[in-house]
């Protein structure tokens, strides 16, 4: 065991390249042999560096590949590229009218010098378990466009993590494009909720997001998603909620007992520096079913 | 590569387009950029952070580091391409072909941006490390958006964090700036139509730590400069067993290696600290983790590093506690071989027992507080070097340059005289810079150099390494009748010292003291304990071991007002001690006392804030809205003995220059405080002058006298005594000589600009500058002392160890806590203290806001955890969002003794925020916190088990 408090670390100079197209990355990285790898925002290379959790020797940044940095709405999907920061999410009006939690969850993430840097899919990458934008794109069943050499496929973003601060995207290999998620017609409202130790700038105790998707009278819930962290040891999705909510009622009492169905079905851990399971556990229901309560108002918003 | 060069060369200039498609280069590559304006071209590696490039390799050091590359202070936010950006985080790789702005581009040539003079006049300005970062997330704030709400600066400023003024001065000047920018003409109180002492009065460093020009410590370059790092435990309690450096010393790079065998004299700090070894010798015992083994020096930190993690150490661990009750349990595993007990004190009087039989209630409740961080933005810093007269010499942080000048001294062999200290421009202390431990090995490095060695602390050692505030245990037993008067008291506190003395050894008394408020008591009880733990040592920390009482107390006695009925703020106005009454000490008070006024002068916002809250609560408990969430008001009042123990003779210097200018010398280190600004005024006041005519020289051993001990809020009250005596003594040897010269009498002189005039008769003057020839040829000195003495009021027969100066105060807190997550935001807060008599009311008050922010933070947010806590990011320091309105009263029940009237208060004003908010936490949710801080967790726990 050494000493942790060092800052100082020696390390060999990294070749920086700006490739101009995706094909031109994507060949970066097949000619570094896992030795060179994606960066985007960099707020999680350079600490990941520091700890020598990652040592590459050549950074290929993406974030100067035109068509990556937009976001647009193609048919029923919305296209989020890689080089969208969260500062280009808070300030999309189309997603700030149309999709608050994904927002709210941008404005979550670290503070406005962060946002202004860090990217919505180097978020997903890292594959923390309670991750703001992991944990939103689950909820809203976001796909994400994977490159490799000459493949290229639409995956579930909720099937990329394998533990916490694993993900199944080997950004020495791999090269998430864009991310994508469906964007209903009909009455969808969107709902974000987090709690920390401090108002912001902290991991969170809890994070949760949830959409519904109402029948054009808003009386019945035709779609519901709840995804959560930190409970799990990856973003998690509450599918026995979700399943009971189908078909219901957008009730408070509906909500409430959904929220408790929350409860039961996941398995948070205690942490010395943010909450103790129990105390996680004892704030789902009220977390979860005023977050469901704020969704279901939106809904209902978009077609008043 | 160096910033001047850069400007003048042109090749950098004309590369700025990077060659089409992917480049490719083989090690450093050359990037291109607008750096404020200007083109240039490096060649770096482009994975280096930008803030390292900025400060290291073009020597822009306005951008601040303050935690580990971590992006979680805000100190080193830049501009790219106009959108703030951690330069911590950012690769120097992403700024190619972009524009990078920092503090030194904001603003045209030697012009302040209406920005700068916002956070200048507004006061924003203390210490000045979080300066830069927060005008530049300020700055690209306002080139978005001129009319930005309250919201959007907290938004835009949120995670920049400031340690000392509690963000509203900031908020204010953001606002400030706005309005001005708009071509609003908004009038802020001037700095020239007050006056001198009582007036809202400049910074006199203001404008060097706006523009980022400033100079800390981790600033300053000097010729042929090496690096130190230092190898320390990992492991809470070890016996070092050997240490093995050979390897290590053979690499490049690696200049020198000192271990324990390389201290000629005392291997300990002195006074500071009865076991603290400098450097722990092979066999002996490592107390704590961070204990520190080596000291590397090398010619890069990065050098150093190498050298400090090749160093093979063998450790025999032992058994470890960080918990009071296991080091004092029967079978605990002995720290030090004379138990782990450090010292006890009690305070006793009365008969208690009578006390509590005439009581009609009796309460008996147990607090409990934990490990605190000051987390100063600048982390600890020292240079060691050899002077131009060959003094090892330490450039650094301290409240006291004499004592680390001792401590050096001895721990060298060398005679004081061969050992000098400079104050460098601190910023931030709060306590925790008074370890002079950084100093003691910065020249014992510079001492067997005999070069400049450079010693900076990574955030992560600051946490590991610097002293805590004392957790402690307290225990209370009170009583009071059904008329609402307190009776008798009884006290038990075991303060956690850790694995060090670090003046822990003081404790039991400053806890006891504060343990029993300005209360009138018929009888007292009162003990503490200081208790070695192999937790981190802990040492002074704003209001040094009261705080942790004062919280105790105040939220103790919120228990009984309502176990009796009674209102929180009558009961404590009822049992209020004055002037004349026995303290909870066992006699009177030495200073005047306002606590009467401070408690009556929060009183009308206690009752509004009390219907208000009344009726929220009634609202939610009805209606449809806000159902989660109740209000609550709670107040605290508190005494704080300022002084500190010693010498009541305190010694400043003050000259008239050859040119007619005016010298103040005396040592009261400046840690953003404003001291320096203050002993201006004093000095200015007294001489009759204007302050742009005194130079202030502070706290250099090699120039100014030794003033003594600058805590316990003791430089206002002390200093600018002795600085006022200078002054006054000057003033009257200038007088006493222009009147001969003038032939008129010295009562009738006045200083006119550079005259003494005679203001009988105005054609009669005489330019200082002549005043100060005819010293030089009469033989008279120039410079003479001043001696702020309180020993002939307080004889040392009769007097105790501590003279009871004692300041007080009382603040209000409204809280709004969600029942169903326990999660509470502080939404306003009262502050009323007597002051004296406020010099600079606009610092007074942001010592206040500072305070309040920090007594928020440990009501709720902080917590060191031993082996647990690593930084910024799991210790979490109040954030801008986490900011109350703060409203501050500035009662003035002038002093009997100090200068102008003036009390020492910066500290105390943290002691009632603390118990004042978890009190209305209490009130908001009937549940009663007695642990901090108030997680969210430990308030939902209160809630839920409620009677």
């Amino acid at each position: 065991m050494t000493y942790a408090g060092t800052q100082e670390v020696e390390r060999r100079a990294v070749e920086y390249l700006y490739p101009r197209t995706i094909e031109e990355a994507v060949e970066l990285l097949a000619r570094g042999s896992g030795e060179a790898r994606i960066i985007a925002g960099g707020t999680d290379v350079l600490p990941d560096m520091r700890k020598k959790t990652i040592d590459p020797r050549c950074l290929v940044d993406i974030t100067r590949i035109p068509g990556l940095n937009h976001i647009s709405v193609v048919e029923d999907w919305v296209v989020v590229g890689a080089a969208v920061s969260f500062a280009a999410i808070k300030d999309s009006p189309f997603l700030v009218h149309r999709v608050h939690a994904l927002v709210d969850a941008a404005r979550s993430v670290g503070t406005v010098a962060i946002q202004n840097a860090a990217t919505w899919i180097g978020n997903i990458v890292q594959a923390m378990p309670a991750a703001d934008g992991a944990i939103i794109a689950i909820a809203l069943e976001a796909e994400a466009h994977i490159v490799e050499g000459v493949r290229s496929e639409w995956h579930p973003v909720a099937s990329l993590f394998c533990g916490p601060g694993v993900s199944r995207v080997d950004p020495t290999r791999q090269f998430i494009t864009q991310i994508r998620f469906p964007y209903p017609r009909g009455p969808w409202g969107t709902a974000w909720s987090r709690i920390g130790r401090r108002p912001s700038l902290v991991l969170p105790i809890l994070n949760c997001a949830v959409t519904l998707s109402l029948d054009a009278d808003c009386a019945q819930i035709q779609c519901a998603t709840i995804a959560l962290g930190p409970v799990a040891p990856y973003p998690y999705r509450a599918r026995a909620a979700e399943a009971f909510l189908l078909e219901k009622p957008p009730q408070p009492e509906v909500f409430a007992h959904a929220a408790q169905l929350v409860q039961q079905e996941v398995d948070p851990r205690d942490s010395i520096m943010r909450a103790s399971r129990a105390y996680r556990l004892s704030i789902i229901p009220s977390m979860v079913s005023e977050t469901l309560e704020m969704a279901a108002l939106r809904a209902w918003n978009t077609v008043q | 590569m160096q910033w001047g060069e850069l400007l003048s060369d042109t090749d950098a200039a004309a590369d700025m387009s990077i060659p089409e498609g992917a480049r490719k280069r083989r090690d450093m590559a050359s990037i291109a950029f607008l750096l404020n304006g200007q083109p240039l071209a490096l060649e770096v590696d482009p994975a280096t952070p930008l803030v390292d490039v900025l400060r290291d390799d073009l020597g822009l050091t306005g951008t601040k580091r303050g935690c580990d590359y971590e992006g979680e202070c805000g100190a080193c936010t830049v501009l790219l391409d106009g959108q703030p950006v951690r330069s911590c985080l950012t690769p120097v790789g992403k700024v190619a072909e972009r524009s990078v702005c920092t503090i030194e581009g904001i603003a045209g040539d030697g012009q302040l941006t209406p920005l700068q003079n916002a956070f200048i006049e507004a006061g924003a300005v203390q210490c000045g490390y979080c300066m830069p970062g927060m005008l530049m997330a300020s700055h690209a704030l306002l080139e978005r958006e001129l009319r930005p709400t309250r919201t959007q600066i907290i938004e835009a400023l949120d995670g920049n964090l400031c340690r000392c003024t509690g963000y509203t001065r900031i908020l204010a000047a953001v606002q400030l700036a706005a309005s001005r920018l708009r071509g609003e003409n908004t009038i802020f109180p001037s700095a020239s139509e007050k006056p001198l002492i009582g007036g809202d009065i400049r910074r006199s460093d203001s404008i060097e730590k706006v523009t980022g020009r400033t100079k800390y410590v981790e600033d300053i370059v000097m010729p042929g400069m090496l690096h130190a790092r230092t190898l320390r435990s990992p492991h809470p309690h070890a016996r070092l067993v050997s240490l093995n450096v050979n390897e290590a010393a053979a690499l490049p790079g690696v200049v020198r290696i000192l271990t324990a065998v390389d201290i000629r004299g005392e291997n300990g700090l002195g006074d500071y600290s009865q076991n603290d070894p400098v450097l722990t010798p092979v066999g002996g015992t490592l107390k704590m983790i961070g204990a520190p083994i080596a000291l590397v020096i090398g010619a890069t930190p990065q050098d150093a590093q190498a050298g400090v993690d090749a160093i093979q150490v063998e450790y025999e661990l032992l058994p470890h506690t960080f918990d009071v009750k296991e080091a004092l349990a029967k079978d605990a595993f002995p720290i030090y071989d004379n138990g782990n007990v450090l010292t006890a004190d009690r305070i006793a009087h009365g008969d208690l027992d009578a006390a509590f039989a005439r009581s009609d209630v009796i309460i008996e409740t147990t607090y409990r507080t934990a490990y605190l961080e000051h987390a100063a933005l600048e982390r600890e810093a020292m240079l060691g070097y050899v002077d131009e007269v060959g003094r090892v010499t330490v450039t650094g942080a301290t409240h006291e340059p004499h004592w680390h000048r001792g401590y050096i001294a001895a721990t060298l062999a060398l005679d004081l005289d061969r050992v000098r200290f400079v104050t460098a421009p601190i910023g931030g202390s709060f306590g925790g810079k008074q370890d002079p431990w950084p100093a003691v090995a910065a020249g014992l490095a510079a001492y067997h150099l005999q070069a400049p060695v450079r010693l900076v602390y990574s955030r992560r050692e600051s946490f590991d390494f610097s002293p805590k505030r004392h957790p402690y245990q307290i225990d209370y037993r009170i009583g009071a009748t059904n008329t609402g008067h307190l009776t008798g008291i009884r006290v038990r506190i075991d303060a956690n010292t850790g694995g060090y003395d670090a003046h822990g050894q003081y404790i039991p008394d400053y806890a006891i003291t504060a343990s029993g408020g300005p209360y009138r008591w018929q009888a007292v009880d009162a003990c503490a304990q200081t208790v070695y733990t192999n937790g981190p040592k802990a040492g002074q920390f704003r209001g040094f071991g009261t705080a942790q009482s004062i919280f105790a107390l105040e939220c103790t006695l919120d228990e009984l007002a309502a176990r009796l009925g009674v209102d929180a703020l009558e009961f404590r106005l009822k049992n209020a001690i004055d002037q004349s009454s026995v303290s909870f000490l066992g006699y009177p008070v030495a200073e005047s006392l306002g606590y009467a006024d401070v408690i009556a002068a929060i009183r009308p916002r206690y009752l509004s804030f009390l219907e208000e809250a009344k009726s929220f609560n009634a609202a939610a408990r009805s209606g449809s809205e806000n159902k989660a969430l109740r209000k609550g008001v709670g107040l605290s009042g508190m005494w704080y003995r300022f002084g500190k123990s010693g010498s009541l003779r305190i010694e400043a210097h003050a000259e008239l220059a050859m040119d007619g200018h005016f010298v103040v010398y005396c040592s009261a280190p400046d840690y953003g405080q404003g001291t320096n600004t203050m002993l201006s005024q004093f000095a200015a006041e007294t001489l009759g002058i204007s302050r742009d005519r005194i130079e202030l020289v502070n706290a250099d051993t090699a120039l100014t006298p030794d003033s003594g001990i600058q805590g316990a809020s003791r430089s206002t009250y002390f200093v600018g005594g002795a600085v006022c005596q200078a002054t006054r003594n000057l003033r009257l040897a200038i007088d006493a000589t222009a009147s001969e010269l003038l032939n008129c009498a010295p009562s009738d002189l006045a200083l006119v600009g550079e005259n003494v005039v005679c203001q009988c008769d105005p054609a009669k003057l005489i330019s200082l500058q002549k005043v100060a020839q005819e010293f030089e040829q009469m033989g008279r000195p120039r410079r003479v002392p001043g001696l702020f003495d309180l020993s002939p009021h307080f004889p040392r027969e009769t007097r105790p160890l501590y003279v009871p100066c004692f300041v007080t105060g009382a603040q209000l807190a409204e809280v709004i806590v969600n029942m169903r997550t326990g999660v509470v935001q502080v939404l306003r807060v009262v502050a009323a203290h007597d002051v004296g008599r406020a010099i600079n009311p606009v610092d007074v008050q942001g010592q206040i806001e500072g305070s309040v922010l920090m007594g928020l933070g440990a009501a709720f947010l902080e917590e060191f955890i031993p082996g647990a806590s690593t930084g910024f990011g799991d210790y979490y320091l109040p954030t801008i969002k986490s900011m109350p309105d703060i409203e501050t009263i500035l009662v003035e029940v002038p002093s009997f003794f100090g200068p102008e009237g003036a009390k020492g208060l910066a500290e105390a004003s943290m002691l009632p925020s603390t118990p004042a908010m978890i009190n209305a936490v209490c009130r908001a949710t009937g549940a009663r916190i007695r642990e901090l801080p108030a997680t969210p967790e430990r308030v939902l726990q209160a809630i839920q088990s409620r009677p």
